[in-house]
Protein backbone atom coordinates (compact mmCIF):
# COMPACT_ATOMS: atom_id res chain seq x y z
CA UNK A 1 0.00 0.00 0.00
CA UNK A 2 1.22 3.47 -0.50
CA UNK A 3 1.35 5.87 1.95
CA UNK A 4 1.56 9.62 1.25
CA UNK A 5 2.08 11.74 4.10
CA UNK A 6 0.17 15.05 4.26
CA UNK A 7 1.95 16.30 7.33
CA UNK A 8 5.36 16.64 7.48
CA UNK A 9 8.27 19.44 7.90
CA UNK A 10 11.82 19.80 7.79
CA UNK A 11 14.22 22.29 8.57
CA UNK A 12 16.06 23.84 11.43
CA UNK A 13 13.02 25.08 13.78
CA UNK A 14 12.83 27.78 16.87
CA UNK A 15 12.32 24.54 18.89
CA UNK A 16 14.16 21.70 18.56
CA UNK A 17 12.82 18.32 17.88
CA UNK A 18 14.44 15.27 19.78
CA UNK A 19 14.55 14.15 16.04
CA UNK A 20 14.24 15.70 13.00
CA UNK A 21 15.22 16.35 9.36
CA UNK A 22 17.27 19.40 8.55
CA UNK A 23 17.68 19.09 4.72
CA UNK A 24 15.39 17.46 2.04
CA UNK A 25 17.40 14.46 1.68
CA UNK A 26 17.10 13.54 5.35
CA UNK A 27 13.78 13.53 5.43
CA UNK A 28 13.42 11.31 2.22
CA UNK A 29 16.19 8.83 4.23
CA UNK A 30 13.36 8.91 6.97
CA UNK A 31 10.38 8.47 4.96
CA UNK A 32 12.29 5.34 2.93
CA UNK A 33 12.91 3.96 6.57
CA UNK A 34 9.54 4.00 7.21
CA UNK A 35 8.02 3.45 4.03
CA UNK A 36 6.39 6.17 2.71
CA UNK A 37 6.37 7.19 -0.88
CA UNK A 38 5.58 10.80 -0.99
CA UNK A 39 5.38 13.43 1.39
CA UNK A 40 2.84 17.12 1.44
CA UNK A 41 5.74 19.18 3.34
CA UNK A 42 6.73 22.51 4.78
CA UNK A 43 9.67 24.10 6.13
CA UNK A 44 10.33 24.78 9.16
CA UNK A 45 10.91 28.29 8.47
CA UNK A 46 7.71 28.87 6.57
CA UNK A 47 6.24 28.68 10.42
CA UNK A 48 9.17 30.34 12.65
CA UNK A 49 10.05 32.56 10.00
CA UNK A 50 8.38 35.37 7.77
CA UNK A 51 6.26 33.42 5.65
CA UNK A 52 8.09 35.04 2.73
CA UNK A 53 11.51 33.93 3.68
CA UNK A 54 9.94 30.52 4.61
CA UNK A 55 8.18 29.90 1.01
CA UNK A 56 11.23 30.79 -0.66
CA UNK A 57 13.46 27.90 1.48
CA UNK A 58 11.04 25.78 0.74
CA UNK A 59 10.65 25.77 -3.09
CA UNK A 60 14.26 25.61 -3.60
CA UNK A 61 14.87 23.02 -0.78
CA UNK A 62 12.03 20.38 -3.15
CA UNK A 63 13.23 21.25 -6.25
CA UNK A 64 15.58 18.26 -6.87
CA UNK A 65 13.31 15.85 -4.90
CA UNK A 66 9.57 14.69 -6.89
CA UNK A 67 9.07 12.98 -3.89
CA UNK A 68 8.33 15.86 -1.83
CA UNK A 69 5.46 18.32 -2.78
CA UNK A 70 5.54 21.82 -1.08
CA UNK A 71 2.39 24.34 0.52
CA UNK A 72 2.62 27.85 0.71
CA UNK A 73 2.19 29.95 3.70
CA UNK A 74 -0.33 32.14 3.78
CA UNK A 75 -0.62 35.86 4.72
CA UNK A 76 -3.53 38.81 4.50
CA UNK A 77 -2.72 40.06 0.81
CA UNK A 78 -3.23 43.49 2.41
CA UNK A 79 0.50 44.03 3.29
CA UNK A 80 1.53 43.31 0.21
CA UNK A 81 4.09 40.60 1.68
CA UNK A 82 3.06 37.63 -0.41
CA UNK A 83 2.33 39.26 -3.66
CA UNK A 84 3.38 42.58 -4.51
CA UNK A 85 0.03 42.63 -7.31
CA UNK A 86 -2.85 40.60 -7.76
CA UNK A 87 -3.92 37.56 -6.09
CA UNK A 88 -3.17 35.73 -9.94
CA UNK A 89 0.61 35.96 -8.63
CA UNK A 90 0.35 33.71 -6.66
CA UNK A 91 -1.25 31.72 -8.78
CA UNK A 92 1.79 32.04 -11.14
CA UNK A 93 4.51 31.04 -8.56
CA UNK A 94 2.53 27.74 -7.60
CA UNK A 95 2.76 26.51 -11.15
CA UNK A 96 6.34 27.18 -11.41
CA UNK A 97 6.78 25.48 -8.41
CA UNK A 98 4.42 22.85 -8.56
CA UNK A 99 2.87 23.82 -4.97
CA UNK A 100 -1.27 22.75 -4.81
CA UNK A 101 -1.86 23.68 -1.13
CA UNK A 102 -1.42 26.81 0.73
CA UNK A 103 -1.12 25.99 5.11
CA UNK A 104 -1.93 28.45 7.44
CA UNK A 105 0.52 29.52 10.52
CA UNK A 106 -1.78 32.34 12.22
CA UNK A 107 -0.24 31.93 15.83
CA UNK A 108 3.09 32.83 14.41
CA UNK A 109 1.82 34.91 11.82
CA UNK A 110 -0.55 37.34 13.64
CA UNK A 111 -3.71 37.61 11.63
CA UNK A 112 -6.89 36.91 11.67
CA UNK A 113 -8.34 33.67 9.93
CA UNK A 114 -11.58 35.91 8.85
CA UNK A 115 -13.06 36.96 5.66
CA UNK A 116 -12.28 40.56 6.30
CA UNK A 117 -8.46 39.70 6.15
CA UNK A 118 -8.84 36.78 4.00
CA UNK A 119 -11.26 36.82 1.71
CA UNK A 120 -9.27 37.04 -1.49
CA UNK A 121 -7.60 33.87 -1.03
CA UNK A 122 -10.70 32.10 0.34
CA UNK A 123 -12.11 32.98 -2.67
CA UNK A 124 -9.26 31.39 -4.56
CA UNK A 125 -8.85 28.69 -2.93
CA UNK A 126 -12.88 27.84 -3.52
CA UNK A 127 -12.94 29.03 -7.22
CA UNK A 128 -9.55 26.66 -7.60
CA UNK A 129 -10.33 24.05 -5.20
CA UNK A 130 -6.52 24.45 -3.47
CA UNK A 131 -6.75 22.67 0.08
CA UNK A 132 -5.83 24.63 2.89
CA UNK A 133 -3.91 22.91 5.35
CA UNK A 134 -3.90 24.12 9.64
CA UNK A 135 -3.18 22.54 12.79
CA UNK A 136 -5.50 22.28 15.58
CA UNK A 137 -2.92 23.76 17.70
CA UNK A 138 -3.14 27.14 15.65
CA UNK A 139 -5.04 30.30 17.52
CA UNK A 140 -5.57 33.80 15.70
CA UNK A 141 -7.14 36.79 17.23
CA UNK A 142 -8.11 34.78 20.59
CA UNK A 143 -9.95 31.65 19.08
CA UNK A 144 -8.36 28.44 19.06
CA UNK A 145 -8.69 24.68 18.21
CA UNK A 146 -12.26 23.86 16.75
CA UNK A 147 -13.87 26.78 17.32
CA UNK A 148 -11.49 28.14 14.84
CA UNK A 149 -12.04 25.28 12.60
CA UNK A 150 -15.59 26.31 12.62
CA UNK A 151 -14.79 30.06 12.18
CA UNK A 152 -12.88 29.29 8.69
CA UNK A 153 -15.08 26.96 7.58
CA UNK A 154 -18.33 29.41 8.60
CA UNK A 155 -16.17 32.21 6.34
CA UNK A 156 -15.51 30.15 3.53
CA UNK A 157 -18.18 26.74 3.28
CA UNK A 158 -16.62 25.44 -0.12
CA UNK A 159 -13.13 25.73 1.52
CA UNK A 160 -11.13 22.65 1.11
CA UNK A 161 -9.69 22.45 4.58
CA UNK A 162 -7.70 19.87 6.24
CA UNK A 163 -6.92 19.76 9.78
CA UNK A 164 -3.74 18.26 11.24
CA UNK A 165 -2.57 16.44 14.66
CA UNK A 166 -6.10 17.21 16.60
CA UNK A 167 -5.02 15.13 19.36
CA UNK A 168 -5.68 12.41 21.05
CA UNK A 169 -7.65 12.85 24.24
CA UNK A 170 -11.17 12.86 22.59
CA UNK A 171 -11.92 15.05 20.17
CA UNK A 172 -14.51 13.45 17.82
CA UNK A 173 -17.49 15.02 20.15
CA UNK A 174 -15.70 18.20 18.55
CA UNK A 175 -15.43 17.15 14.88
CA UNK A 176 -17.89 14.97 14.23
CA UNK A 177 -21.00 17.71 13.58
CA UNK A 178 -18.10 19.78 11.79
CA UNK A 179 -17.61 16.70 9.51
CA UNK A 180 -21.83 16.45 8.75
CA UNK A 181 -22.00 20.00 8.15
CA UNK A 182 -18.69 20.85 5.87
CA UNK A 183 -18.54 18.38 3.12
CA UNK A 184 -14.79 19.49 2.32
CA UNK A 185 -13.37 19.11 5.77
CA UNK A 186 -10.81 16.64 6.26
CA UNK A 187 -8.48 15.03 8.96
CA UNK A 188 -5.18 13.85 9.12
CA UNK A 189 -4.97 10.57 11.18
CA UNK A 190 -1.48 11.37 12.43
CA UNK A 191 -3.20 11.81 16.20
CA UNK A 192 -6.46 9.97 15.78
CA UNK A 193 -5.07 7.41 17.98
CA UNK A 194 -8.37 6.39 19.43
CA UNK A 195 -9.24 2.87 19.47
CA UNK A 196 -11.72 1.63 16.97
CA UNK A 197 -11.74 4.95 15.64
CA UNK A 198 -10.51 4.69 12.58
CA UNK A 199 -13.46 1.92 12.00
CA UNK A 200 -15.70 3.73 13.51
CA UNK A 201 -15.28 7.16 11.52
CA UNK A 202 -15.72 4.64 8.03
CA UNK A 203 -18.64 2.97 8.76
CA UNK A 204 -20.22 6.33 9.44
CA UNK A 205 -19.07 8.57 6.95
CA UNK A 206 -16.96 6.34 4.48
CA UNK A 207 -12.88 6.73 4.52
CA UNK A 208 -12.69 9.29 2.20
CA UNK A 209 -12.06 12.21 4.94
CA UNK A 210 -9.38 10.72 6.49
CA UNK A 211 -5.63 11.67 4.98
CA UNK A 212 -2.70 9.75 6.10
CA UNK A 213 -0.28 12.48 8.15
CA UNK A 214 2.75 11.62 10.46
CA UNK A 215 3.30 15.07 12.11
CA UNK A 216 7.02 14.60 11.78
CA UNK A 217 9.29 15.32 13.03
CA UNK A 218 7.54 16.27 16.37
CA UNK A 219 5.67 12.93 16.23
CA UNK A 220 6.65 9.35 15.68
CA UNK A 221 5.22 8.05 12.37
CA UNK A 222 5.36 4.59 13.64
CA UNK A 223 1.63 5.10 15.28
CA UNK A 224 -0.51 6.37 12.32
CA UNK A 225 1.39 3.42 9.90
CA UNK A 226 0.68 0.45 12.24
CA UNK A 227 -2.56 1.89 13.21
CA UNK A 228 -3.62 2.36 9.21
CA UNK A 229 -2.11 -0.90 7.76
CA UNK A 230 -3.86 -2.61 10.86
CA UNK A 231 -7.27 -1.34 11.11
CA UNK A 232 -10.35 -2.85 10.99
CA UNK A 233 -11.18 -1.17 7.33
CA UNK A 234 -11.36 -2.57 4.01
CA UNK A 235 -8.87 -2.76 1.61
CA UNK A 236 -10.21 0.56 -0.21
CA UNK A 237 -10.50 2.30 2.52
CA UNK A 238 -6.99 1.66 3.62
CA UNK A 239 -5.43 2.62 0.03
CA UNK A 240 -7.62 5.56 0.29
CA UNK A 241 -6.34 6.94 3.73
CA UNK A 242 -2.58 6.00 2.91
CA UNK A 243 -2.50 7.93 -0.54
CA UNK A 244 -5.27 7.56 -2.48
CA UNK A 245 -7.60 10.50 -0.99
CA UNK A 246 -4.48 13.32 -1.27
CA UNK A 247 -4.26 12.16 -4.56
CA UNK A 248 -7.27 13.23 -5.52
CA UNK A 249 -7.49 16.55 -3.31
CA UNK A 250 -4.19 17.69 -5.27
CA UNK A 251 -5.44 16.57 -8.75
CA UNK A 252 -8.41 18.94 -8.14
CA UNK A 253 -6.32 21.96 -7.87
CA UNK A 254 -6.80 24.03 -10.84
CA UNK A 255 -3.40 26.11 -11.27
CA UNK B 1 12.93 4.19 -3.66
CA UNK B 2 10.68 5.34 -6.86
CA UNK B 3 7.50 7.23 -6.12
CA UNK B 4 4.43 4.88 -5.72
CA UNK B 5 6.70 2.20 -4.87
CA UNK B 6 5.82 -1.05 -2.43
CA UNK B 7 7.47 -0.71 1.05
CA UNK B 8 10.01 -2.58 1.71
CA UNK B 9 10.52 -5.53 4.22
CA UNK B 10 12.41 -4.09 7.57
CA UNK B 11 15.31 -5.64 8.79
CA UNK B 12 13.71 -6.47 11.82
CA UNK B 13 12.09 -9.65 11.78
CA UNK B 14 10.01 -9.06 14.64
CA UNK B 15 8.69 -5.84 12.92
CA UNK B 16 7.81 -6.85 9.60
CA UNK B 17 5.51 -10.04 11.38
CA UNK B 18 3.41 -6.93 13.15
CA UNK B 19 3.04 -4.85 10.09
CA UNK B 20 2.01 -8.01 8.29
CA UNK B 21 0.09 -9.88 10.79
CA UNK B 22 -0.32 -6.74 13.55
CA UNK B 23 0.89 -9.26 16.27
CA UNK B 24 3.56 -11.14 16.33
CA UNK B 25 3.20 -14.56 18.72
CA UNK B 26 7.08 -14.35 19.93
CA UNK B 27 5.75 -10.92 21.60
CA UNK B 28 2.97 -11.05 23.56
CA UNK B 29 2.27 -7.98 24.35
CA UNK B 30 1.62 -6.76 28.11
CA UNK B 31 -0.46 -3.19 28.37
CA UNK B 32 0.47 -1.92 31.48
CA UNK B 33 -1.50 1.24 32.11
CA UNK B 34 -5.58 0.34 30.91
CA UNK B 35 -8.86 1.19 31.96
CA UNK B 36 -12.39 0.14 31.54
CA UNK B 37 -15.61 1.55 30.62
CA UNK B 38 -16.97 5.07 29.43
CA UNK B 39 -15.71 8.20 30.54
CA UNK B 40 -16.28 11.94 30.57
CA UNK B 41 -13.98 13.51 28.19
CA UNK B 42 -14.20 10.86 24.94
CA UNK B 43 -16.46 9.15 22.80
CA UNK B 44 -15.07 5.58 23.01
CA UNK B 45 -16.54 3.20 20.14
CA UNK B 46 -14.82 0.12 22.41
CA UNK B 47 -15.04 0.51 26.19
CA UNK B 48 -16.59 -2.54 27.58
CA UNK B 49 -14.31 -5.51 28.66
CA UNK B 50 -15.92 -7.54 25.78
CA UNK B 51 -14.90 -4.74 23.45
CA UNK B 52 -10.88 -4.43 24.86
CA UNK B 53 -10.76 -8.31 24.39
CA UNK B 54 -10.91 -7.85 20.82
CA UNK B 55 -8.62 -4.92 20.44
CA UNK B 56 -6.16 -7.07 22.39
CA UNK B 57 -6.71 -10.06 19.78
CA UNK B 58 -6.34 -8.02 17.20
CA UNK B 59 -3.07 -6.39 18.38
CA UNK B 60 -1.93 -9.20 19.35
CA UNK B 61 -2.38 -7.92 23.39
CA UNK B 62 -2.20 -10.83 25.51
CA UNK B 63 -2.75 -8.87 28.78
CA UNK B 64 -4.16 -5.71 30.63
CA UNK B 65 -3.95 -4.26 34.02
CA UNK B 66 -6.68 -1.99 34.24
CA UNK B 67 -8.80 0.58 36.93
CA UNK B 68 -12.06 1.21 36.51
CA UNK B 69 -12.96 5.07 34.92
CA UNK B 70 -15.89 5.05 37.32
CA UNK B 71 -13.52 3.95 40.14
CA UNK B 72 -11.34 7.35 39.54
CA UNK B 73 -14.60 9.25 40.54
CA UNK B 74 -16.00 6.59 43.45
CA UNK B 75 -13.74 3.94 44.57
CA UNK B 76 -16.30 2.20 45.37
CA UNK B 77 -16.36 1.21 41.54
CA UNK B 78 -13.75 -0.80 42.07
CA UNK B 79 -15.67 -3.32 42.01
CA UNK B 80 -16.34 -3.38 38.44
CA UNK B 81 -12.65 -4.57 37.96
CA UNK B 82 -13.09 -7.32 40.72
CA UNK B 83 -15.70 -8.64 38.40
CA UNK B 84 -13.78 -8.16 35.11
CA UNK B 85 -10.88 -9.85 36.56
CA UNK B 86 -13.00 -12.83 37.84
CA UNK B 87 -14.62 -12.94 34.84
CA UNK B 88 -11.35 -12.83 32.33
CA UNK B 89 -8.87 -14.51 34.57
CA UNK B 90 -6.25 -14.96 31.53
CA UNK B 91 -7.09 -10.91 29.89
CA UNK B 92 -6.89 -8.75 32.77
CA UNK B 93 -5.03 -7.86 36.02
CA UNK B 94 -6.56 -4.72 38.03
CA UNK B 95 -5.35 -1.59 39.89
CA UNK B 96 -7.21 -0.51 43.18
CA UNK B 97 -7.82 3.32 42.13
CA UNK B 98 -7.06 5.33 45.41
CA UNK B 99 -8.93 8.44 45.92
CA UNK B 100 -7.26 10.58 47.85
CA UNK B 101 -10.74 13.37 48.40
CA UNK B 102 -11.80 10.75 50.97
CA UNK B 103 -9.45 10.05 53.25
CA UNK B 104 -11.97 8.46 55.70
CA UNK B 105 -12.36 5.33 52.84
CA UNK B 106 -8.63 4.68 52.11
CA UNK B 107 -8.23 1.77 55.22
CA UNK B 108 -11.36 0.34 53.95
CA UNK B 109 -10.50 0.30 50.33
CA UNK B 110 -6.57 -1.12 51.67
CA UNK B 111 -8.86 -3.79 53.58
CA UNK B 112 -10.79 -4.90 50.17
CA UNK B 113 -7.99 -4.22 48.12
CA UNK B 114 -6.12 -6.87 49.90
CA UNK B 115 -9.25 -9.21 49.93
CA UNK B 116 -9.33 -9.04 46.16
CA UNK B 117 -8.21 -11.27 43.47
CA UNK B 118 -5.96 -10.42 40.48
CA UNK B 119 -5.01 -7.04 41.93
CA UNK B 120 -1.30 -6.15 41.49
CA UNK B 121 -0.97 -2.86 43.28
CA UNK B 122 -2.55 1.15 43.39
CA UNK B 123 -3.89 3.70 40.68
CA UNK B 124 -2.96 7.45 41.69
CA UNK B 125 -4.51 9.96 39.42
CA UNK B 126 -3.39 13.27 41.35
CA UNK B 127 -3.70 15.87 38.70
CA UNK B 128 -7.41 14.95 39.11
CA UNK B 129 -7.84 14.14 42.10
CA UNK B 130 -6.03 17.55 42.44
CA UNK B 131 -3.73 16.11 45.65
CA UNK B 132 0.10 15.82 45.40
CA UNK B 133 1.30 12.80 45.55
CA UNK B 134 3.29 13.69 48.54
CA UNK B 135 0.29 14.32 50.29
CA UNK B 136 -0.17 12.34 53.82
CA UNK B 137 -3.01 11.41 52.54
CA UNK B 138 -1.68 8.88 50.39
CA UNK B 139 0.73 7.49 52.84
CA UNK B 140 -1.39 4.58 53.98
CA UNK B 141 -1.67 3.02 50.55
CA UNK B 142 1.95 3.67 50.07
CA UNK B 143 3.33 2.24 53.26
CA UNK B 144 0.78 -0.45 52.11
CA UNK B 145 2.54 -0.83 48.70
CA UNK B 146 5.64 -0.62 50.09
CA UNK B 147 5.32 -3.82 53.07
CA UNK B 148 3.82 -5.78 50.76
CA UNK B 149 5.99 -4.97 47.50
CA UNK B 150 3.26 -3.99 45.38
CA UNK B 151 2.92 -1.56 42.00
CA UNK B 152 1.69 1.75 42.42
CA UNK B 153 0.95 2.65 39.02
CA UNK B 154 0.79 7.09 39.21
CA UNK B 155 0.15 9.53 36.33
CA UNK B 156 3.01 11.63 35.96
CA UNK B 157 3.22 15.15 34.02
CA UNK B 158 6.11 16.92 33.77
CA UNK B 159 5.38 19.99 35.51
CA UNK B 160 2.73 19.46 37.06
CA UNK B 161 1.74 20.80 40.22
CA UNK B 162 0.60 17.10 41.73
CA UNK B 163 2.06 14.72 40.11
CA UNK B 164 6.05 15.52 38.81
CA UNK B 165 8.79 13.81 38.40
CA UNK B 166 9.92 15.01 41.55
CA UNK B 167 7.16 14.28 43.55
CA UNK B 168 7.92 10.70 42.50
CA UNK B 169 11.24 11.18 43.77
CA UNK B 170 10.57 11.74 46.96
CA UNK B 171 7.97 8.57 47.41
CA UNK B 172 10.78 6.67 45.59
CA UNK B 173 13.58 7.54 47.86
CA UNK B 174 10.82 6.44 50.81
CA UNK B 175 9.00 3.68 49.74
CA UNK B 176 11.54 1.88 48.05
CA UNK B 177 10.30 -1.75 48.28
CA UNK B 178 7.39 -0.99 46.34
CA UNK B 179 7.27 -0.37 42.39
CA UNK B 180 6.53 2.92 41.07
CA UNK B 181 4.96 3.01 37.88
CA UNK B 182 5.64 6.87 36.57
CA UNK B 183 2.19 6.50 34.15
CA UNK B 184 2.93 8.64 30.96
CA UNK B 185 6.38 8.91 31.74
CA UNK B 186 6.39 12.22 33.20
CA UNK B 187 5.17 13.66 30.25
CA UNK B 188 7.12 16.48 28.60
CA UNK B 189 9.89 16.43 31.73
CA UNK B 190 11.74 13.75 30.36
CA UNK B 191 14.99 14.39 31.41
CA UNK B 192 14.08 14.44 34.93
CA UNK B 193 11.97 11.34 34.79
CA UNK B 194 14.66 9.09 32.74
CA UNK B 195 17.32 10.43 35.57
CA UNK B 196 14.89 8.87 37.68
CA UNK B 197 14.54 5.72 36.28
CA UNK B 198 18.07 5.41 35.80
CA UNK B 199 18.78 6.04 39.72
CA UNK B 200 15.73 4.38 41.92
CA UNK B 201 15.76 0.55 41.10
CA UNK B 202 11.77 0.97 41.49
CA UNK B 203 11.11 3.65 39.49
CA UNK B 204 9.98 2.45 35.80
CA UNK B 205 8.87 4.68 32.52
CA UNK B 206 5.35 3.84 31.48
CA UNK B 207 4.92 4.97 27.83
CA UNK B 208 1.37 5.36 27.59
CA UNK B 209 0.89 8.51 25.30
CA UNK B 210 4.40 9.26 25.55
CA UNK B 211 5.60 6.83 22.94
CA UNK B 212 3.79 9.36 20.12
CA UNK B 213 6.30 11.82 20.78
CA UNK B 214 9.38 11.29 18.38
CA UNK B 215 12.53 10.11 19.69
CA UNK B 216 11.72 9.74 23.13
CA UNK B 217 11.98 6.21 23.40
CA UNK B 218 15.24 5.92 21.79
CA UNK B 219 16.34 8.47 24.31
CA UNK B 220 14.57 6.20 27.22
CA UNK B 221 16.68 3.28 25.96
CA UNK B 222 19.58 5.17 25.92
CA UNK B 223 19.67 6.40 28.70
CA UNK B 224 17.58 4.42 31.53
CA UNK B 225 17.84 0.82 29.53
CA UNK B 226 14.83 -0.76 27.78
CA UNK B 227 14.77 -2.78 31.55
CA UNK B 228 13.19 0.22 32.84
CA UNK B 229 10.29 0.92 30.04
CA UNK B 230 6.87 -0.51 30.52
CA UNK B 231 4.17 -0.36 27.74
CA UNK B 232 1.19 0.54 28.02
CA UNK B 233 -1.57 2.45 25.97
CA UNK B 234 -4.99 3.74 28.51
CA UNK B 235 -6.83 1.71 26.69
CA UNK B 236 -10.07 1.58 25.65
CA UNK B 237 -8.55 5.21 24.72
CA UNK B 238 -5.76 4.51 22.21
CA UNK B 239 -5.46 1.78 19.53
CA UNK B 240 -2.47 -0.36 20.85
CA UNK B 241 -1.60 -0.77 17.46
CA UNK B 242 -0.51 3.03 17.08
CA UNK B 243 1.52 2.70 20.12
CA UNK B 244 3.53 -0.30 19.14
CA UNK B 245 4.12 1.12 15.98
CA UNK B 246 5.43 3.70 17.88
CA UNK B 247 7.74 1.01 19.90
CA UNK B 248 8.41 -1.27 17.07
CA UNK B 249 9.54 2.00 14.83
CA UNK B 250 11.94 2.90 16.95
CA UNK B 251 16.11 2.83 16.24
CA UNK B 252 15.93 -0.04 18.90
CA UNK B 253 16.92 -2.92 19.26
CA UNK B 254 14.83 -6.07 19.19
CA UNK B 255 15.62 -6.87 22.59
CA UNK B 256 14.76 -3.72 23.69
CA UNK B 257 11.08 -4.39 21.92
CA UNK B 258 10.32 -7.44 23.68
CA UNK B 259 11.56 -5.42 27.03
CA UNK B 260 9.58 -2.62 26.62
CA UNK B 261 6.13 -4.55 24.93
CA UNK B 262 6.12 -7.59 27.66
CA UNK B 263 9.51 -9.18 29.34
CA UNK B 264 9.58 -6.21 31.76
CA UNK B 265 6.21 -6.78 32.51
CA UNK B 266 6.23 -10.28 32.84
CA UNK B 267 9.13 -10.03 35.15
CA UNK B 268 6.78 -7.47 37.46
CA UNK B 269 3.60 -9.37 37.30
CA UNK B 270 4.92 -12.37 37.77
CA UNK B 271 3.45 -12.70 41.27
CA UNK B 272 -0.04 -12.56 40.11
CA UNK B 273 0.21 -14.14 36.90
CA UNK B 274 0.26 -18.00 37.47
CA UNK B 275 0.91 -18.43 41.46
CA UNK B 276 -2.45 -17.12 42.69
CA UNK B 277 -5.07 -18.98 42.28
CA UNK B 278 -8.29 -17.44 40.81
CA UNK B 279 -12.07 -18.34 42.28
Amino acid sequence: MKLFDCNACFGTSMLRPLRYAESGEELLAEMDYYGIAEALVYHARQRDDSPVVGNEILIEAIKPHPRLHGVLAILPLQTGELVKGSREEILERMKENGIKAFRAFPSEHKYLMTRTSLSPLYDLMCERNIPLFISINESSGGISGWYLIEKILADAPELTLIVTEHGSWGQDRFFRPLIEKYENLYLDISRYELDGGLSDFCRKYGADRLLFGTGFPNWNPGGPILMLLQADISRRERQAIGSGNLERILRRARL
Amino acid sequence: MKVGSSRKPHPSPLVQEFLEKGRNESCPVIDMHAHLGPYQGIYFPNPSAEDMIRTMDRCGVRLVVSSSHAALIDTRENIKMVDTVRRYPNRFRAYWVINPNYPERIEDEIEAFSKAKGFVGFKFLSDYHRQPLTSPRYALALEYANEHKLLVLMHTWGGSPFDSPSHVEQLARKYSEATLLMGHSGYGEWEKAIQLAKDYQNVYLELTAAYAVNGVIEWMVKEAGSEKILFGTDLPWFDPHYGIGCVIFSRIEDEDRHNILHINAERLLAPYLSSRPFP
